[in-house]
């Protein structure tokens, strides 16, 4: 067994006297867990993979077919506009959705009356599938566009922002109860320092509070991020991809996301999947880089405080 | 980590060893297309299994999601024996269609040409059932406005009609059109079966049969004349066209605040005999009448009747399992519960044995037939990914009704998608 | 002085939410309300309290329990079993990992933590005809097996929010319990469990809501002639012709939500009580 002082994480440290048992017994404590993450994620994925390389209808007929698919997934000009615009949209999702769950989540916490019951309403979107929201939603958009003579399917832009105050609606709440636990998580004592040292309350809020929270924040970044990224299920029912560019026999849906285009991508190419699944593995390896990114830029702060 | 990895490999190679299914007995797994007929099928399969002893599973597909599922499910251990297989997915399943040839279910097709056949001459699939769509008409609104079925002869006719009784559409207390709603639950009504009659012509001019690499969109311009009509002589205009939903239509039709409603055979169901839509239509009240788009000679139109259902039996099956569902489809088309359970779901089907349907707009489309009509084949059966052309044409249509875009983006779309989709569909 | 102004703005504030909470309560609202509406009146005009031409009563919810041949009490049944089995799987299982990969520091765990943390940016649709391949030929096709399928895609989020929560969790703790002879197994369900309760709670209801509401991957994976569950009851009220049962559909959302808003009224007691213990503590 080696032992790694170097490394700088925290937990890292650990102490002999809690690891050397712990590691003993990882067949109770890992092994379960790693089993079924096998046979859940990693052999299917790993799968995938080998099948982007593939021509296939379905995965037992598999014929290699090395980088065609590849060269095909890049040259497809919707993926592009898909890529580019789940980008935007996931950044843009990204901010909106932590500002406003963080706000919420301190508001909350402040004893304000009422509370409870506000936090129960915020989270309640949640309990709803997103093709249903997708659905209640485009209701609601063209309800109230329809009175300018257009709807939510006409332009890119409305698209675009109607999905965005959907996900929005839909995921404040999930991020509002992270925030919470990590807002009651922050010692009594440290905010009563605070305030016995005279800090007004957006001092207290920038110099201690945030900074205590970081793990929190780094949570709720990483999973809206993913989230925005993923999206299918609300893009489907909310657009479809529409509104269309026509150029010369390239359709570009303006609204589609990758999740969906990669969807699409299996049922209109029917004889080959594998430009779907090549396309899906060039959208993970894009989103787990910028995951990544992210998780260590924000674990960095975490060390620090 | 030794240990670690041994383990981990273990587990992997226990993953690849695939178990191989071993079945004691014959047995039949429909995957059914239709959620509306699934109680009726699972009925069906009950039956034949107390007659018989022979197994026979039925799992609907949910709708919209037949691809994916047939995917899914031929990938299992207990892969579908029965399954769907149309024009465009012979490409992608044909190599799974059981060679129907001499079978007793194709024996006793009424008519030849009610199968699709492979290159090489197998018969891939077979249709169990036969569709009518066109403008169902209700007849006693069009008395009230002081109109017969028999005025309405071309499109010059129906324009006619349409405009005056939107016009008195207030007094009237109804107007001509259903909404033509492009909400996804039922735009292909315009871009897979409206469509289909600019293609159907198209296609007549230059003898064609299957599927062509392009296509010209000569008619296309006829088809603004009829969306035209649809899109002004209606209660629902403009922006909210874009997100009527199938239903919404089919309830001002039903409601009687519309004379024409275009849609199929298919919704005799729902006007007239389901009683929990709340319609109840009278049968002799409606009528369909064929899609008048300004052609030549269109006086003689009938009705587009044809399919897109089709059998097929999945090849890399069991042999055993072959032969059973075989038995199973020749039960269906020839025995008295499975005649009455097709006429009663799919209206009319194309088997010697079919029960004389009920169903009033299979009936007009056979009189207009008998009286000398042509038939307008079901051309969009041809359409190389389907998908993507109908969103590309329905888009266009959008961006000209709602934001008033030119109609010859419907073109272009008819034309470039077409030879796109075509060169794709062929590559793969 | 300062205090009433603070009052004031708590007022305020409180109006503020009290506004916002209605807007955000609204879209439920409206499912609500067109449950109990005719589906002619959904569709025509879907934002009208139902009146008594519209109103029709529980037909929507009879309807909805009734339609089909399958028993919709076994399609509830089923989803409760498979709610509640995955996500007992998921909590126990993945908090377990999280701490040996917190409190190890190996290579193996590091991998291991990584390899979760890459599966969520995975969406489902990627793996979708694998998973369903591979549970289909090991049997993971039941509701009693499903949850290992739970467990393995659902693993990413679960070990990803208890590490971070477990990392806050002072050492000194653990080491006074290993002093005292306790083993792992008596530590980490005696001592660190406890501890995790807030985080069991957060990550419990974010995997219910999903396992409750999934229904791709059942519908995938599940025999569908045997089993299935209530987001799979709803698909099939969508007719292959466009036609949609809206009211039935409006009634099914609501009653498969019931459950859930009760789960999470009840747990909200134990959120708060959970998190009050550990400040105590700390």
């Amino acid at each position: 067994m080696k032992i790694r002082k170097k490394s700088r994480d925290a937990a890292a440290l650990n102490s002999w006297l809690v690891r050397r048992p712990i590691q003993r017994m990882v067949w109770l404590f890992l092994l379960p867990t790693f089993a079924a993450f096998c046979i859940g994620f990693l052999y299917p994925f790993l799968q995938g993979i080998y099948l982007s390389f593939c021509k296939f209808r379905l995965t037992s007929d598999a014929q290699w077919a090395g980088l065609s698919n590849y060269k095909t997934a890049f040259t497809d000009p919707s993926f592009l506009h898909a890529f580019w615009y789940t980008a935007l949209f996931a950044v843009v999702s990204l901010l909106l959705i932590n500002v406003l769950a963080f706000t919420v989540a301190y508001a909350l916490t402040q004893k304000m009356r009422g509370a409870n019951l506000f936090r129960t309403v915020f989270f309640m979107p949640n309990l709803i599938g997103g093709i249903v929201l997708g659905y209640i939603w485009s209701m609601i958009f063209d309800g109230i566009l329809i009175r300018f003579n257009t709807s939510v399917v006409m332009e890119t832009e409305y698209g675009f922002w109607g999905l965005i105050i959907l996900l929005c609606w839909q995921q404040i709440g999930y991020m509002m109860i992270i925030y919470i636990a990590g807002l009651q998580a922050i010692p009594e004592d440290m905010m009563e320092a605070a305030r016995i040292d005279g800090a007004s309350s957006w001092d207290t809020l920038i110099h201690v509070t945030i900074p205590n929270m970081m793990p929190s924040f780094t949570i709720c970044t990483f999973l809206s991020l993913t989230n925005g990224f993923k999206l299918y299920d609300q893009n489907l029912a909310l657009t479809e991809g529409r509104p269309f560019i026509q150029e010369g026999g390239e359709i570009i849906k303006t609204t589609e996301m990758l999740a969906l285009n990669i969807v699409n991508a299996f049922t209109s190419q029917a004889t080959n999947r594998g430009v779907g699944q090549a396309k899906a593995v060039i959208f993970f390896v894009v989103v787990a880089a910028i995951s990544l990114l992210q998780l260590n830029a924000t674990r960095s702060k975490e060390v620090q405080q | 980590m030794k240990k670690f990895l041994a383990m981990a490999l273990a587990l992997v190679m226990v993953l690849s060893l695939v178990a191989c299914g071993k079945k004691d007995e014959a047995s039949v797994y429909y995957l059914n297309f239709k959620p509306e007929a699934d109680a009726a099928w699972q009925q069906l399969a009950d039956e034949y299994t107390k007659a018989t002893g022979i197994p026979v599973k039925v799992v609907t597909a949910a709708s919209g999601t037949y691809e994916d599922t047939l995917v899914a499910e031929m990938d299992k251990k207990e892969a579908p024996t029965l399954f769907q297989v149309n024009v465009g997915g012979l490409k992608s399943w044909g190599d799974y269609c059981y060679d129907l040839t001499g079978t007793d279910v194709v024996n006793e097709l009424a008519a030849e040409g009610a199968v699709i056949t492979k290159d090489n001459g197998e018969i891939a699939s077979v249709a169990y059932c036969v569709e009518t769509y066109g403008l169902i008409t209700n007849k006693a609104l069009l008395k009230k406005a002081g109109y017969e079925v028999s005025d309405i002869k071309n499109f010059a006719d129906l324009k006619k009609v349409a405009e005056d009784i939107h016009a008195r559409s207030a007094e009237l207390g109804f107007d001509a059109f259903s909404s033509a709603g492009l909400d996804g639950s039922s735009n292909w009504r315009f871009s897979g079966h409206l469509s289909s009659v600019a293609l159907f012509y198209e296609f007549r001019d230059n003898n064609v049969s299957g599927m062509p690499a392009t296509v010209t969109g000569k008619y296309v311009e006829n088809l603004k004349n009829l969306w035209d009509l649809y899109t002004t002589c209606s209660a629902t205009t403009g922006a909210a066209l874009s997100t009527a939903t199938s239903d919404m239509s089919e309830a001002e039709f039903g409601q009687g605040k519309a004379v024409f409603f275009q849609n199929g055979s298919w919704e005799y169901n729902n006007l007239v005999l389901d009683a929990s839509k709340g319609f109840n239509m009278k049968a002799e009240d409606l009528t369909m009448i064929p899609l008048y788009i300004g052609v030549e000679g269109e006086e003689k139109a009938g009705l587009c009747t044809g399919t897109e259902n089709y059998w097929a039996v999945n090849a890399k099956a069991s042999e055993a399992d072959i032969k059973a569902t075989l038995d199973f489809l020749k039960w269906v088309v020839t025995s008295e519960s499975g005649t009455t359970m097709m006429a009663e779901q799919f209206g009319a089907s194309p088997f010697k044995a079919a029960k004389p349907v009920e169903n009033i707009f299979c009936k007009a489309s056979d009189a207009l037939i008998a009286n000398g009509n042509y038939n307008v084949d079901w051309s969009f059966i041809y359409t190389p990914g389907t998908d993507d052309w109908r969103a590309a044409v329905i888009d266009a249509i959008s961006q000209y009704t709602v934001k008033g875009a030119s109609w010859d983006n419907v073109k272009t779309a008819f034309v470039d998608t077409w030879a796109k989709e075509y060169k794709e569909y062929t590559a793969g | 002085m300062k205090l009433k102004k603070k009052d004031k703005n708590k007022t305020a504030l409180t109006v503020i939410f009290a506004i916002i909470a209605v807007v955000y309560l609204l879209p439920i609202f409206l499912v609500l309300m067109n449950s109990f509406k005719s589906n002619a009146a959904i569709n025509l005009n879907p934002f009208a309290i139902p009146d008594g031409e519209s109103f029709v009563g529980w037909a929507n919810y009879i309807k909805g329990m009734t339609f089909g041949n399958y028993p919709f009490f076994k399609s509830v049944l089923y989803s409760v079993i498979i709610t509640v089995m995955s996500v007992a799987l998921i909590l126990i299982c993945t908090s377990m990992a999280a701490w040996y990969i917190s409190r190890v520091g190996s290579t193996i765990s590091k991998t291991v933590y990584f390899l979760c943390v890459f599966s969520m940016v995975v969406p489902f649709q990627m793996v979708m005809f694998t998973l369903s391949r591979t549970a289909d030929s090991l049997g993971l096709n039941k509701p009693w097996t499903i949850p290992i399928i739970y467990l393995g895609f659902g693993a990413g989020l679960a070990v990803f929010m208890f590490v971070g929560f477990v990392k806050s969790i002072p050492l000194e703790i653990e080491e006074a319990a290993a002093i005292d002879g306790c083993g792992p197994v008596r530590t980490f369900f005696l001592v660190v469990l406890p501890m995790l309760k807030p985080t069991l709670i957060s990550v419990g209801v974010l995997e219910i809501m999903w396992v409750w509401n999934d229904y791709l991957l059942p519908y995938l994976v599940l025999d569908r002639t045997e089993y299935m569950t209530i987001p799979i009851h709803i698909q099939y009220l969508k007719g292959s012709f466009g036609s949609v049962d809206l009211g039935a559909t409006m009634a099914l959302i609501l009653l498969s939500i019931v459950p859930v808003i009760v789960f999470y009224l009840t747990c909200q007691k134990h959120i708060i009580k959970g998190v009050a213990a550990g400040a105590v503590k700390g």
